[in-house]
């Protein structure tokens, strides 16, 4: 084995390091379908108990709904378990085709390209569609992936204060040379739970000949009166040149994404996108249960209006405990602790009181932005949520920051 | 929006069109195999698919995704550090590690996100990453998003890898990166030689081995036991996606520290999906099933051998080698996908490959042997292949 001495002992140090921090992440293996409550072995070996989850992106609760499962079923019975090719060779059925539709009626665009997940819909999209005549400007609090596409594109890259529309104005204005400006923005903030103020940033495109650009991930299925979205919310549906979203969230919870948009902009995708053409194309289950959660989504609100209340009730019972929260009106709510090993250690505390949170640190969320992301799901109820406070409380009171600002929790924990 | 670039983009697809090398997607109205119904064609035979083995609808596999699907729902809809690690995961990580021969896997919703992930997490400006120039399209985009220096040798030359070691004895790390098995051309990484100029200059070596998980060697465990070297790969990546069902999903296979540590700092692994049950609970029944049936991966050896002999004989000259992917060069792209229609109006799904998918000038039909072809379905597409060329002037 030539795997040398010195690369071991510098990968293990490392993780030392990350351990003696009390930063390390370790997997809890989860025994049951996702929903409100899950059987959880942790620590590994352990006999698995049953916890209160507060911390899945299963908004909707559709991620072990009975209809759903029922459909993936009928995916592999009538069109196997995968495709083994990707979509342009001979991984597309006409399920693809029929998934593509019904996201494009969905979210109120033109088409849509099924991409493996989000990650990749948003790996690929702008090196398919901009060049170095081109400049993205996008919100510095952008997903990962986000910024990950555009480190792979040719186009110039700037970037704009979070959700400051002057400093957009400002580059917008700078960049008046370029042949194309794309405005770049997640819809729902994943770390801060906060939205993109898509009506005014869809105005000053406008104004100045810009396209724009939104990630909905944390959004599709919920935000907005029918569910449609960021777009939908803000009254700019069709304004919207690219939506990147993914399945494996609201829409079900199991993997896969898409570029919306205009049909150009997709048929370049088709064409040019590189995770698109060595990518194996979605396996037929997955397609679909995704086309059932469409299907659900569309019957009925039910469950975003679910959504919505237990969110209200949540950030109101969360604040009156005396914790410090983010705000906004997405079901992410973010209770701010700044410290990273604060955050690990009243995650863990919170486990021992059955309620299931992570902690989140550097880097996923800037240093001395430490917090405890809870979202809310449809799967939830009102009882369950007031334990939960409980817990909080508890937890809360046993490190004395109950009550306490920021400058409180740093001048007890340091940041 | 922006009219000039709905225009550009429009004209750009007509010049696609015109040129003949516009990706026209076909449509499949059933599970894949070796016989597909494809919408206005009606049935075809499939020479073109990853499923070597036939496992993509087989009854065991769709039984081990329903399985999954029944205990733990649809989808973790969270990544795997937050809440979306199943009991099932961990279980077939460690079948894969074992198969592969490694101390331990990390599953990824992708192979290209497990390669993506690998290079940029463990590597930084003080490493270099050293590249076959025919590596995949995503060993490329894992290079271009990582910090190190990079290296390009040209295609398995030996010459050259050496030389790039010598030159950049001065780094910390140097990562040697190669496929097991080249998809586009079909030959096979010279890993003996490899693992030797590794060893020498204490490099690490890096096998992604898509194609060659659960199709070379005698159990199908990769190019490593391919040449007798089981367990002497540094890291594999590796495909859920092709053999082992054909579903989606990817791992990194390697030392417990390295697995470890992506799972700290890995962003496809922190920002992206758990692998959904169903997806999990087949490839883990895929797994066990090639184990079980090494005569499975015994008949795409054998199949491979007779196709390839077929097509000499008629006059063909596909790219040598021992793999089931079995290229033949057109040149040009047009020609390519002039051939591959023909095939199709002859009931043969071969593609046709042009720019950039291959470099400019070596366009070529690809071929994909499965052990699930009888010696009836080949000789049928071996037909069809004569017929084609005789029309088109290829013999």
């Amino acid at each position: 084995m030539a795997y040398p001495g010195a690369a071991r002992e510098a990968f293990a140090r490392e993780i030392e390091s990350i351990r003696g921090q009390g930063l390390f992440k370790e997997e809890r293996f989860i025994h049951s379908p996702q929903s409100s409550g899950i059987l959880v072995e942790y620590p590994s070996g352990e006999a698995p108990r049953k916890v209160l989850n507060l911390c899945s992106n299963n908004y909707l609760g559709l991620s072990s709904h009975p209809e759903v499962i029922a459909a993936a079923h009928r995916g592999l019975d009538e069109r196997g378990y995968g495709m083994s090719s990707v979509r342009f060779i001979c991984g597309t059925q006409d399920l693809h085709r029929d998934l593509e539709s019904a996201i494009t009626s969905f979210l109120g665009t033109e088409d849509t390209i099924l991409f493996p997940s989000c990650m990749d819909a948003n790996a690929g999209v702008f090196e398919a569609v901009l060049g170095p005549e081109d400049v993205i400007i996008s919100d510095r609090l952008v997903h990962a992936s986000i910024i990950d596409g555009i480190r792979l594109c040719k186009a110039v890259q700037d970037s704009y204060k979070h959700a400051d529309m002057g400093h957009l104005e400002s580059k917008l204005e700078e960049h008046q040379d370029k042949r194309i400006r794309l405005i770049v923005t997640d819809g729902v903030f994943s770390m801060d739970g906060d939205l993109a103020p898509l009506d005014r940033i869809c105005e000053l495109a406008e104004k100045h000949g810009a396209m724009v650009f939104v990630d909905d991930s944390h959004a599709s299925g919920f935000i907005g009166k029918t569910g449609r979205g960021t777009h939908e919310h803000f009254g700019v549906l069709g304004k919207i040149d690219i939506i990147t979203t993914t399945l494996g969230k609201g829409l079900g919870g199991a993997s896969g994404g898409c570029v919306s948009g205009r049909k150009e902009i997709v048929e370049l995708c088709r064409q040019r996108a590189r995770p698109y053409l060595f990518s194996n194309a979605v396996p037929p289950p997955i397609a679909c249960a995704a086309l059932k959660v469409l299907e659900i989504l569309s019957r009925t609100t039910e469950r975003r209006d679910k959504l919505e209340e237990n969110t209200k009730f949540w950030r109101k019972a969360i604040r009156e405990a005396g914790f410090v929260i983010k705000d906004g009106e997405s079901p992410i709510v973010p209770i701010m602790l700044f410290n990273a090993k604060l955050s690990q250690d009243v995650a863990r505390d919170l486990f021992r009181e059955g309620v299931y949170v992570v902690g989140f640190f550097f880097p996923v969320v800037p240093a001395g932005q430490a917090r405890i992301r809870t979202q809310m799901s449809a799967d939830h109820d009102i009882p369950e949520l007031e334990k939960a406070v409980e817990a909080f409380r508890r937890v809360g009171e046993k490190y004395g920051i109950l009550g306490l600002d920021k400058k409180g929790i740093v001048a007890r924990y340091g940041n | 929006m922006d009219e000039g670039l709905a225009r550009r983009l429009g004209a750009q697809n007509a010049r696609f069109r015109e040129e003949g090398v516009y990706k026209r997607l076909n449509h499949l109205e059933g599970p894949q195999g070796v016989r597909v119904r494809m919408e206005g064609r009606g049935e075809v035979l499939v020479l073109s698919s990853n499923n070597y083995l036939g496992l993509a609808s087989h009854p065991e596999v769709v039984a081990g995704a329903k399985a999954a699907l029944d205990r733990y729902g649809a989808g973790t809809a969270s990544v795997r550090f937050i809440c979306g690690t199943l009991a099932i995961h961990r279980e077939l990580e460690g079948a894969l590690a074992r198969f592969v021969g490694a101390a331990a896997s990390l599953t990824y919703v992708s192979c290209w996100n497990a390669n993506e992930g690998l290079p940029a997490s463990i590597l930084d400006e003080e490493d270099v990453v050293i590249s076959d120039a025919l590596n995949h399209a995503s060993i490329i985009d894992s290079v271009r998003l990582c910090r190190a220096q990079r290296r390009v040798y040209s295609h398995s030359d030996m010459v050259a890898l050496r030389e790039a070691l010598r030159e950049t004895r001065t780094f910390r790390t140097r990562l040697v990166v190669t496929d097991g098995v080249f998809s586009m051309d079909g030959d096979t990484a010279r890993l003996p030689d490899i693992l030797d100029l590794a060893r020498e200059h204490d490099a690490v070596v890096w096998v992604d081995d898509s194609h060659a998980t659960g199709v070379l060697g005698p159990g199908g465990r990769g190019t490593a036991e391919h040449h007798g070297m089981l367990g002497q790969v540094d890291l594999v990546t590796s495909t859920l996606g092709k053999a082992l069902g054909g579903a989606a999903g990817g791992f990194t296979a390697g030392p417990e520290e390295v697995v470890d540590y992506l799972v700290q700092r890995s962003r496809p692994q922190l920002f992206s999906n758990a692998l959904p049950p169903a997806v999990a609970g087949g490839a883990l029944a895929a797994l066990r099933w090639i184990e079980a049936h090494p005569e499975a991966v015994a008949r795409l050896h054998g199949n491979t051998r007779y196709f390839r002999e077929r097509l000499l004989e008629i006059g063909f000259r596909p790219m040598e080698g021992d793999t089931p992917i079995v290229p033949i060069l057109l040149g040009e792209t047009s020609k390519a996908i002039l051939c591959s229609e023909k095939l199709l109006d002859r009931g043969v799904f071969v593609t046709g490959f042009g720019y950039p998918v291959v470099p400019q000038g070596t366009a070529r039909v690809r071929c994909q042997i499965s052990a699930a072809h009888t010696r009836e379905d080949l000789d049928f597409a071996c037909d069809a292949f004569r017929r084609v060329g005789v029309e088109l002037g290829l013999l």
